[in-house]
């Protein structure tokens, strides 16, 4: 099985001294040799780049660093949320400051957050700095697959950077609408810009993969100028309720996505002699395994299927959620009596989904147990564990797991688990109870 | 019927160390040589006590006149005279006597255990605990049978019965005078065998009654035989102050019990509960009727009143960070 991770671009290290930035100018659009156009597309960009550093307010030091890029002349830039996170959560611990390529400091104020595409819009306190203007193709993604395009950050803290790549479209099978750039994406250009060759935004630096080779991801322009849209009309934001601000988006992000999974609908699966619910909609990807081939040979036979939204929603530095995961794993003893069949399920239940430890973002899970029969002509009874934990700082938001475990054979079962993550009560109980509802036998 | 009188000297550790017979109406007890019981204790006068019979039969020390004076046996407060019918016990000087009328009843017989009972039972007993506990490991097996599955815990369990009885044995063999081996053997196999099924019933209730309080409860029980346990090791042993060993012993069990329930309740704070229910039985086990998913889904939203509290409290000191892996 492959592992997904969603890796997030964060930088800590000394900073490093800026030089003072040659006079911009406006790259031409003559053809030219692919590296000179990459040498004027970093001309035109570096005095719009800003590296965004959030400090610690007591001891006055970066604690973590990302970029930005100027898109008005009245100093508004975008970056990403997860860039300025920790000051929009906490912001009596840190603040935020820019970085100019001519070498000049100053302070940032954060205007609107868009937790769900990981964007932020900052405005400088220096009117006189040149800025980026939006790709009108990437807008209404007309991009053609295979342009060159060029991503621009300060990797690592150490300087500047520009990358040239390929935009490769938007990622299929994905919930979020993130475009596929091939190029090299590293921690700390979080937030940089990503231009066509004549300099306009096509997208924003946001993450990699780590298993795999200059695999990264640009969250689309129209998502950056949709929100600083937002900035410029709607009322800024006020710091201090940024985090009530963060859990209306979760809120509503949730909302959504459950809409879309129910939109996207349900098909039933076959699993040994039962059936389960699987969902239809094409970002939710599924994979089975066996130990059919495992040595020495099992004394239970395990089928799994496993399916996943592959979602995930930066929240803060504890928190990545917004995922859903639906399993079936069909035990079948091939030696093992009704007793240790009953002892191989225990111990084989145990192990899947988050752990229910309490912390600083979440509080410990707890845990209801019963008997259940949905129906009891058709479908077998279960045994049935819900599972929540809460959201200290979103009030409303939970993750929960539901585990169900068939009762009608003494050698065989299906055992069967959803895993929701940020998700409110309501749609957890909605997919909970379809999700229950659902196992019956195979007809 | 003749009065006859029994006056007991004991020794510091509280055995008798002389016992005289009296059978004249009068006994007189102190230090000089023409006394019925001589006492060899330089706290005591050369006249100090007499004992003789009361108007109602009964028989009464009287001291006479002395310096250090007359005590009950376990009394502050010095008396003139002691009345010796109910409570035989008294004190002089730093002496303690007892004067038993020839009329005072003593405890019936008690039966004896007849020889070799106690290892009979024990060779029994273990062979019972060790057939339940192999059988209970081939029902809990699943994977391939191997010597090392099957014989560890055997031997760990011998090994772990053997050192506690030794430990009993010795304390048996330096207060009661008796190893009494056998006996400590087969009160530890009985309390192993009795938490083993304890185990086992409460798991299995636990699964029955889709209710996992009694499970996490269970060691409460366990405890208890703990409790009981010791308390038949010290009974064996018959320790002097038996009253106030038990208490200390039973205080320790209790606290044990205690401290380990308070672990798992900041544990749970921290932890969180576990997301199964715990050790499963086959299905004929379920002893609950099933309930429909109204009813469960209606029990499951306390979960999240108890997570919505948990939620403004602060967080668990010391708390792992990691809310993700």
């Amino acid at each position: 099985m492959r592992h997904l991770l969603f890796v997030v671009l964060f930088a800590a290290g000394a900073a490093i001294a800026q030089k003072p930035a040659a006079a911009p100018e406006g790259p031409s659009a003559a053809p030219l040799p692919l590296s000179s156009t990459a040498e004027r597309v970093y001309d035109y960009s570096k005095p719009r780049i800003v590296q965004i550093r959030t400090l610690l307010q007591a001891a006055g030091r970066q604690s973590s660093l990302g970029s930005g890029f100027v898109v008005s002349a009245d100093g508004y830039a975008v970056t990403n949320y997860h860039v300025v996170s920790r000051f929009a959560l906490d912001p009596r611990t840190y603040r935020l400051e820019y970085n100019a390529p001519d070498g000049t400091k100053g302070a940032l104020q954060l205007l609107a957050i868009d937790v769900a595409h990981d964007l932020a819009v900052v405005k400088i306190d220096r009117p006189d700095l040149p800025f980026f203007t939006f790709d009108a193709r990437a807008l209404e993604s007309r991009l053609p697959k295979g342009e060159r395009i060029y991503a621009m950050g300060n990797p690592l803290d150490l300087g500047f950077t520009i990358i040239e790549g390929t935009y490769n479209g938007l990622v299929d099978k994905s919930y979020d609408e993130r475009i596929h750039f091939s190029g090299a994406i590293n921690p700390g250009m979080s937030g940089g810009p990503v231009t066509a060759a004549d300099g306009r935004i096509v997208g924003v630096n946001v993450a990699k993969r780590v298993d795999g080779e200059n695999v990264g991801f640009l969250v689309p322009a129209r998502f950056a100028a949709a929100l600083l849209e937002r900035a410029r009309k709607g009322p800024p934001l006020v710091v201090d309720k940024a985090r009530e601000e963060v859990g209306r988006q979760l809120d509503g992000w949730q909302a959504a996505f459950y809409d879309a999974l129910k939109a996207g609908g349900f098909r039933s699966t076959t699993i040994g002699p039962y059936r389960g619910l699987e969902s239809s909609a094409p970002w939710v990807t599924c994979w089975a395994s066996t130990n059919a081939d495992q040595v020495p040979r099992p004394r239970t036979a395990v089928n799994t299927t496993r399916c996943t939204s592959a979602t995930g929603i930066f929240v803060s530095d504890r928190i990545l959620t917004g995922r859903i995961d639906l399993s079936y794993s069909y035990y079948k003893a091939i030696d093992l009596n009704a007793f240790q069949f009953a002892k191989e399920l225990s111990q084989r239940s145990g192990v899947a989904g988050f752990d229910g430890r309490a912390g600083k973002r979440l509080t410990a899970q707890e845990c209801r147990d019963d008997f259940v029969s949905t129906s009891r002509e058709s479908k077998p009874p279960l045994l049935a564990t819900w599972c929540m934990r809460a959201y200290r700082e979103f009030e409303g938001l939970y993750d929960a797991t539901l585990l169900v475990l068939t009762q009608d054979r003494d050698r065989e079962a299906l055992l069967a688990q959803l895993t929701m993550q940020g998700v409110s009560h309501a749609n957890a109980v909605a997919l909970g109870r379809r999700f229950l509802e659902a196992i019956e036998w195979q007809r | 019927m003749a009065a006859v009188m029994w006056i007991e000297v004991l020794a510091r550790d509280g055995d008798v160390r002389a016992r005289q017979r009296v059978d004249s109406e009068e006994a007189r007890i102190g230090r000089a040589f023409d006394n019925d019981v001589v006492v060899d204790d330089p706290h005591v006068a050369p006249h100090h006590l007499r004992v003789s019979r009361g108007e109602d039969g009964h028989l009464v020390a009287e001291d006479l006149d002395t310096l250090n004076g007359l005590y009950a046996e376990h009394g502050a407060q010095r008396v003139k005279r002691l009345s010796l019918a109910g409570q035989p016990g008294l004190r002089i000087g730093r002496t303690i006597l007892r004067v038993h009328d020839g009329a005072h009843a003593v405890a019936p017989e008690k039966p004896l255990t007849p020889p070799r009972a106690h290892a009979r039972w024990d060779v029994g007993l273990t062979i019972a605990l060790f057939l339940l506990i192999l059988f209970l490991n081939w029902l809990n097996l699943t994977t391939e049978a191997s010597a090392n599955v099957v014989l560890l815990p055997m031997i760990s369990l011998a090994t772990a019965l053997a050192a506690w009885t030794g430990l009993w044995a010795v304390l048996s063999r330096i207060f009661f005078g008796q190893a009494q081996f056998a006996l400590h053997l087969r009160i530890a196999v009985t309390a192993c065998i009795a938490i083993v099924l304890w185990d086992l019933l409460t798991e299995t209730l636990s699964f029955s009654f889709a209710w996992r309080t009694i499970a996490d409860h269970a060691a409460l029980g366990a405890w208890a035989i703990l409790g009981a346990t010791c308390y038949a090791h010290l009974a064996a042993i018959g320790p002097r102050h038996m009253k106030v060993v038990v208490s200390v012993v039973m205080a320790l069990v209790a606290s044990g019990a205690a401290m380990q329930a308070v672990t798992k309740s900041e544990l749970r704070e921290t932890l969180g509960q576990r997301a199964t229910l715990g050790d499963l039985r086959p299905p004929a086990f379920r002893m609950v009727p099933l309930a429909t998913a109204d009813e469960f889904f209606n029990e499951a939203a306390e979960t999240r009143a108890r997570v919505d509290r948990a939620r403004t409290k602060e967080p668990p000191p010391g708390s792992p960070l990691g809310d993700f892996d």
